[in-house]
């Protein structure tokens, strides 16, 4: 027969067998093939008869939110669902109604749209709504239900995975078990997520299963005792009034201010006050709703609460007992009460903005009729009363006898229930607190005392004492407290006496985190590692199933790890609140400005500094303890599933055996029936039903065999309901104080009793345990230390004083209208921004890695607003902050982290010595920083925030990159601001950025250093860099017109006191913070010491460093830019002078005889020379031209030595990448072969032959063939000196010119007189003048014209050396300079120095210039001369020829 | 007759354990797929980041050289 599909009615259903293999899953259901009907087009499976089903919708949403619950298969939004699973239950009488809903969108997963704007439904309702309707159906079909049982005994339970393979949605066959074992096999996949954890849970799909059913289910438990079944009816009404209350404090709380934004008609002759007020009344009348509707809520329950207390007090009732849950739930409504009119008092802006909106309804006359009227008129009334709700209930209280008997009760409930920790989460915790305080209030009165109760025992006033001293203040919401002493104090019957802990000046514990601390740290330390333990238990081991010890112990283990949470959480959120109520001042905090808000005084100023990190420490517990808690979920509630039913089947099947059989045996009726309402209840018996042939059922003994019973185990725990009607029921047994009428108790043994009360404390926490993801959240839940709207509302509207952002004051600062209202506060007052900071400002390597955490507090606010509060509002707010605080921290991060890496390349590449050095003479401390933390941070990649995830590593890297290009930018341009001796400076600078680069490397992708390098060089697109340029400019206007040079040192010093040039005016160097150059502030004056050395002169460290610097590219474009300037220079100025000079000359200078002794050589010299020693610009401006050139010389000749020294360093460092080994040192008795074969197998891996040979292919080539720059600069400058002039006209006896003064060499010799005659006191030499590049650019001069050898010997000052030598003479010359004695004798000195400088100066020219002789190609040309043939050759031949000086010495000896 | 509507109802109740151990399970699966699902964001997302944190290097370094190569013509 063709049967239309249930859910899409599409006719086309198949058949399909499925084959249930339950038995491995420990399902204990018997396996049976059935018959099962399948939609081909939703895949729904249908059993056939579907009179009763239990659907558990698995929803992801994708439009449009439902409620979840289905009381039947009518899923009529089929195509929402994604998967759906349909479980018939035919045999079924009780109904669950299960909604278990998947949270697409959470504050942590993101997509907050404005769907959760109030009173939009979310997805996510803990409470599913439920029709009215709903209890006859479920009545109607329980009573057909129990008709048709025994054709439903028929039907077997069927099961289904449906698979979507295909768009067609074909179906497949898929066992259950196989679904199961395919979930199984998800945890085999590896996932590899490289980051380690260090945030709060990470989770982007939050799903929560919720099997409250708020005592829907009541009426199956039909085996119960009706009494509390109909208490659980009142239970479940009294329930959602509890809920609604909560929503009425919600909306209390987060009341803004409207009325303050709507404009005022000024005046009433204002033309547009009509539409004033009547977009006024538009606007505000569904907020007025609101208020009305709260009122009449209020109104609703105290009625009702009045109602439940008068039952309670009836004087039969009295006699009665009572539950505990019952009482529980009295309790939760005082504490409703208390808060809302504590919220109502607080609130002044629902006054105004309610007394608003009256101004405008009046003047509009929209409440015309007198029912409106009067409801306006009770509004305001309301509205403007203090404390009206709690009086209300305390007048209502008042008029029912008694009343004060049953409060007391719940009060010493409260009280025992807060001594025995019979509470989960900080918020029932804190309910109890509150409704001992507000309970107590509402009983003391003119007829009952309370210390009477307390001498008549019925109260314990010390222990309440005590309780409020520890908990002095209690959080309400946010920023919003109760002080549970400010009830007692406004009590009536007040007494110090019995208060003594009231007035105390001693500071409550909660005020002190400090004092929780150790034990916190303890408590977190023993159990994370018992956690860790069971953890690699759980992941390495795999069993089938667990034993009950095992499960006991996991579940023991869960539940402490929420109390815990539970604990930790409350010394947090009590701490805040405490200090919320405690503010600072200027007086308790030196660093509280005077004017500080006082929201700032609540929370800026208001901690220390050890206090935040205990916060941050406790926290990050908190949070780092609920992401572990959470991973191990699924095997948490697994046992604590299978735990709880062990231990509910046992007690019930075995332990309650005794106390029945006694009770029976016995015949107490009472307990008897009770004892079997609860087997009834709940008991699920192996075979379905009770073993009928008990004997404790008849009140006999077991048999001798004993009497077995098989309690069967499963992977489930009660229902709610079925848990409370249990513990209700065995309460009822154990109760002690029912009034007056003779206990139950008395009829059962001790032992049992025992028992019993021992199962009643455990099974307390089942409940919360069986709900554990969702205790787990409400444990951990600190998202009340971000809200502040108390605050807000206080300071909204006052002017703020002083302008806090960061900025140029200016007048605006002061007269803003927007500055007058405060519309939130800025994140320095705000609690997580405070926590995170100081983490970033402490730079606390302990907690670096927890920066996180406090983080996360706006993922539990922004939760909280979208899940409790509801306001789209709020979490806007919260999303501005975090952004906000987001850049800030990652700005404030990568700075530090930057800073931090570039400190330790200082403190790495800083010379040891000069280390030992400073920490012995105590000059400055020079620490490595601090080891920190940063790798972690710099892991992340996934930061889950307000639903974004965020990698940190990225933006991290971003930042860095800037910071590193920045810092090389920074040192380009400091080496601009300064002259040549820079270099070496520079190179430091790029060295130790260099090494910081390398470090932070590891772990963030930044750019290539040398495409850094070249970008903040500018040299990308430019051929040339910054570097080069600045270099060439400072060769060209400083290191050569003022720099002297000295052979010795082989230095350039700057000569300092006359200048020949313009004075160098450059940029001034930029302002740079510490982490852009070396690190840190002593660090910089470190290395500005050490790089101070090397400022004063310009020598080898300098050259290597601009060979560095430069590259080959480099040095190529400043020496043919130098050589332009040097063919200007010998093409124009010195050409100039030389001709001038040339005209002075004499024409024929002879080299005078011996005999003349020197001083009158001398004198010759001198009086021929004269015009060449007056001529006035020859010492200064020539000389500093030749100065200039010689400079250019040395300065290729330097650089060339210093290419040469770089390049044999890379040839030695790139060799054992090329298998070439140094020649190991051997001891005797060792083989060089096995020490080289060591080498080889040690470099093996470095073998990168290839690469490295290309690499110094230029360099051997360079070295091989001994190519050379300054030979090439030579053979250019040589082409530079094509004047005539240099070589003069061709010599007359066309051999070579003797006397006549026409070559250049000839011009030297005279300039080289004037400089070797000694200068006076108080006059300069030229040394010091010029350097000896003067000498080089002569030398040069004269071996590239070939003139060196007629220099040597013809040159005027060697003669007379070499006159002097032989006759010894020293005395004055006159007319040379005067006044001076030993005048010859210091002159000869000098000339015979500046002798031993020319010919090493040639030597090293020739060594560069002949290098090319040695080749066969070249041909020595040489002239062969005949010997001269002169007719007087036997006379007087000596003194024609010449002779060597110490020869003619000889000679002239011999003669004497 | 008063006994068997009692096991009925025995069996009643025994028929809720077994359903609600379904639901459980099933419940319990779900659960396991979903964290399946976060660990498998969190191993994307990481894996992801990788990715892109590799082709930012390389868009970086292509940037580079084709400023280097074309001398900055093709940056306009």
């Amino acid at each position: 027969m063709p049967r239309k599909c249930l859910i899409c009615t599409s006719k086309s259903t198949s058949n399909i067998t499925l084959f249930q293999k339950r038995q491995k899953n420990n399902f204990s259901v018997n396996a049976k093939s059935s018959v099962t009907r399948v939609c081909c087009i939703c895949g729904v499976v249908d059993a056939g008869i579907s009179q009763f089903k239990t659907v558990v919708d698995i929803t992801v949403y994708k439009e449009e939110p439902q409620p979840a619950l289905t009381t039947d298969y009518n899923v009529s939004t089929c195509d929402q669902k994604e998967m759906v699973f349909i479980n018939n239950t035919h045999n079924n009488k009780v109904v669950d109604s299960i909604s278990s809903n998947v949270c697409t969108t959470s504050a942590r997963t993101g997509n907050c749209s404005s769907r959760f704007m109030e009173n939009i439904p979310t997805p996510y309702l803990k409470t599913p709504q439920r029709p009215k309707q709903y209890l006859d159906i479920v009545w109607e079909r329980i009573n057909d239900l129990c008709k048709h049982n025994e054709q439903l005994q028929r039907e077997n339970k069927k099961l289904k995975r449906k698979i979507l393979k295909t768009k067609e949605m074909t179906t497949e066959k898929v066992s259950l078990t196989d679904a199961l074992s395919n979930v199984d096999v998800l945890d085999e996949l590896t996932l590899p997520d490289e980051q380690p954890c260090i945030e709060a849970q990470p989770c982007s799909i939050l799903y929560q299963a919720n099997f409250d059913t708020n005592f829907e289910d009541r009426n199956g438990f039909v085996t119960g005792i009706a009494k509390y079944i109909e208490e659980a009816t009142v239970h479940a009404s009294l329930n959602e009034i509890l809920e609604e209350g909560l929503k009425h404090s919600v909306m209390l709380y987060t009341w803004r201010c409207c009325s303050r934004a709507i404009p005022q008609p000024k005046s009433n002759e204002q033309p547009n006050r009509v539409e004033i007020y009547e977009k006024t009344v538009e606007v505000l009348g569904p907020e007025v709703n609101k208020l009305l509707s709260f009122m009449y809520f209020q109104r609703k329950a105290i009625e009702r609460f009045s109602a439940e207390v008068k039952r309670l007090c009836h004087q039969e009732k009295r006699k009665d007992f009572v539950s505990e849950a019952y009482l529980l739930t009295l309790g939760k409504f005082i504490n409703m009460f208390a808060v809302l009119d504590e919220l109502k008092n607080m609130k002044s802006s629902v006054k105004n903005d309610y007394s608003t909106y009256r101004r405008a309804a009046q003047f509009l006359k929209v409440m015309s009729d007198s029912h409106t009227l009067q409801e306006s008129q009770n509004l305001s009334m309301f509205l403007a009363i203090q404390n009206k709700i709690r009086d209300t209930v305390k007048e209502n209280l008042e008029k029912i006898p008694g009343y004060e008997e049953l409060l007391a009760d719940v009060v010493t409930l409260c009280i025992q229930m807060f001594e025995t920790k019979m509470y989960l989460t900080p918020n029932e915790k804190h309910m109890l607190v509150k409704v001992m305080g507000f309970g107590l209030f509402l009983m003391d009165n003119e007829l009952c005392n309370i210390n009477k109760l307390d001498q008549k025992k019925r109260l314990n006033l010390n222990k309440i004492d005590r309780i409020f001293k520890n908990l002095e203040v209690v959080p309400l919401f946010g920023d919003m407290q109760i002080a549970p002493f400010n009830y007692i104090k406004r009590s009536k019957n007040y007494d110090a006496s019995k208060w003594p802990l009231s007035c105390s000046a001693n500071i409550s514990p909660q005020a002190d985190l400090m004092v929780h601390l150790p034990q916190i740290r303890e408590d977190h330390l023993k159990y994370i590692s018992e956690l860790a333990r069971y953890s690699n238990e759980v992941t390495t081991t795999y069993k089938e199933t667990r034993t009950d010890t095992e499960n006991k112990d996991t579940t023991d283990l869960a539940l402490r790890g929420l109390q815990l949470l539970s604990e930790w959480t409350g010394v947090v959120t009590e701490l805040y609140s405490w200090k919320l109520l405690h503010p600072t001042d200027h007086h308790q905090n030196k660093d509280c400005p005077q004017e500080a808000e006082e929201y700032e005084r609540a929370t800026r100023y208001n901690y220390t500094g050890e206090e935040k990190f205990a916060l941050i420490e406790v926290i990050a517990m908190i949070k780092e303890l609920q992401v572990l808690m959470s991973k191990m979920e699924t095997v948490f509630t697994d046992a604590i599933r299978r735990n709880i039913y062990a231990e509910l089947q046992d007690f019930i099947q075995i332990i309650l055996r005794e106390p029945l059989r006694k009770a029976i045996k016995n015949k107490k009726d009472l307990i008897r029936s009770i004892l079997m309402s609860v087997r009834e209840t709940c008991a699920d018996w192996q075979r379905g039903v009770e073993p009928q042939a008990d004997p404790a059922l008849k009140g006999k003994k077991d048999p001798e065999s004993g009497f077995g019973i098989k309690v069967p185990r499963r992977n489930v725990g009660p229902s709610s309901t079925q848990l409370y009607m249990v513990r209700t029921m065995l309460e009822s047994l154990i109760a002690d104080k029912s009034g007056g009428k003779r206990t139950l108790r008395k009829d059962i043994d001790g032992q049992y009793l025992m028992q019993i009360d021992q199962f009643h404390k455990t099974s307390f926490f089942w409940n919360y345990l069986l709900n554990f993801s969702d205790s787990l959240q409400q444990c951990c839940d600190l998202s009340q230390l971000w809200y502040r709207e108390f605050y807000l509302e206080m300071t909204m509207g006052r002017r703020i004083q002083k302008c806090n952002v960061r900025h140029q004051h200016n007048e605006e600062c002061s007269d803003l209208i927007t500055m007058e209202k405060r519309i939130q506060f800025p994140i320095e007052m705000s609690m997580p921004w405070i926590l995170t900071d100081h983490i970033l400002r402490t730079k606390e390597p302990s907690v670096m890695e927890c920066v996180l955490y406090p983080l996360d507090l706006y993922n539990d606010s922004a939760h909280y607003a979208l899940t409790v509060f509801k306001k789209q509002f709020l979490y806007d707010e919260v999303e501005a902050e975090v952004n906000l605080c987001f850049d800030q921290f990652v700005y404030k991060l990568s700075e530090q982290m930057f800073s931090y890496y570039k400190q330790l390349a200082a403190s790495i590449l800083l010379d040891k010595r000069f280390r030992v050095e400073c920490v012995a003479r105590g000059t400055y401390y020079l620490p490595y920083p601090r080891a920190n933390r940063y790798e972690t941070l710099m892991r992340q990649r996934h930061v889950q925030l307000l639903g974004r995830s965020i990698d940190l590593n990225k933006l991290i890297t971003q930042r860095i990159n800037v910071d590193m290009l920045k810092s090389l930018e920074l040192a380009i341009s400091k080496f601009e601001a300064g002259d040549i001796t820079g270099t070496v400076e520079l190179d430091g600078l790029l060295k130790v950025n260099r090494l910081c680069h390398k470090l932070l490397s590891k772990h963030l992708a930044l750019d290539d250093y040398e495409a850094m390098l070249r970008e903040a060089n500018h040299n990308i697109l430019a051929p040339y860099g910054r570097i080069t340029l600045h270099v060439f400019w400072e060769l060209n206007y400083d290191f050569l017109p003022n720099y002297c040079y000295n052979a010795a040192t082989a230095r350039f010093v700057k000569c300092r006191e006359i200048s020949f040039t313009q004075p160098v005016h450059r940029d001034k160097p930029p302002q740079m913070g510490h982490q852009y150059l070396w690190g840190s502030k002593p660090l910089n004056l470190a290395y500005t010491t050490i790089f101070g050395q090397y400022t004063g002169f310009v020598g080898s460290p300098h050259f290597r460093t601009i060979c560095r610097l430069l590259g080959y590219q480099g040095i190529a474009v400043v020496m043919e830019e130098l050589l332009k300037i040097v063919k200007s220079l010998i093409q124009g100025n010195i050409l100039q002078f030389t001709k001038t000079l040339m005209e002075a000359m004499p024409k024929v200078c002879k080299l005078p005889r011996y005999d003349y002794g020197s001083p009158g050589v001398l004198g010759y010299y001198h009086a021929q020379l004269n015009d060449i020693v007056q001529y006035p610009d020859a010492k200064t401006e020539l000389f500093h031209n030749f100065r200039e050139l010689g400079n250019t010389i040395l300065f290729c000749l330097q650089m060339e030595q210093a290419l040469s020294q770089e390049e044999v360093c890379d040839l030695l460092h790139a060799a054992p990448f090329q298998n070439i080994f140094p020649r190991p040192f051997c001891k005797e008795g060792e083989k060089p072969e096995t020490k080289q074969k060591r080498l080889e197998t040690k470099f093996a891996a470095l073998h990168q032959a290839m690469i490295a040979r290309e690499g110094d292919l230029l360099t051997r080539e360079r070295l091989c063939c001994g190519l050379s720059i300054f030979e090439v600069i030579l053979a250019r400058l040589r082409n530079y000196l094509d004047d005539p002039i240099w070589i003069g006209p061709p010599s007359l006896n066309g051999v070579m010119n003797i006397d006549e003064c026409t070559e250049f060499h000839r011009l030297w010799s005279a300039l080289q007189f004037v400089y070797c005659i000694p200068v006076g006191e108080n006059e300069f030499t030229v040394e010091e003048l010029f350097g000896e590049g003067l000498n080089w650019a002569g030398c040069a001069m004269i071996t590239l014209l070939g003139q060196q050898r007629r220099f040597e010997a013809l040159d005027f000052c060697y003669h007379i050396l070499r006159v002097q030598r032989v006759d010894g003479k020293d005395e004055n010359v006159k007319g040379i300079v005067c006044n001076f004695d030993e005048h010859l004798k210091r002159m000869v000195d000098r000339i015979r120095r500046f002798q031993v400088l020319n010919s090493q100066i040639f030597a090293v020219l020739n060594k560069y210039l002949k290098t090319g002789e040695n080749d066969s190609l070249s041909i020595e040309h040489v002239r062969c001369f005949p010997p001269p043939i002169h007719p007087s050759i036997t006379t007087v031949h000596s003194h024609g020829h010449y002779y060597r000086p110490e020869h003619i010495h000889q000679m002239v000896q011999h003669n004497h | 007759m008063a006994t068997v509507h009692r096991e009925a109802i025995q069996k009643q109740i025994q028929q809720d354990w077994a359903n609600r151990e379904y639901i459980e399970v099933i419940t319990g699966s779900v659960k396991k797929i979903t964290d399946f699902l976060n660990s498998f964001d969190m191993s994307c997302r990481s894996r992801i980041a990788v990715l892109n944190e590799k082709l930012t290097i390389l868009e970086r370094k292509i940037e580079y050289l084709e400023a280097w190569v074309t001398k900055g013509e093709t940056m306009n």
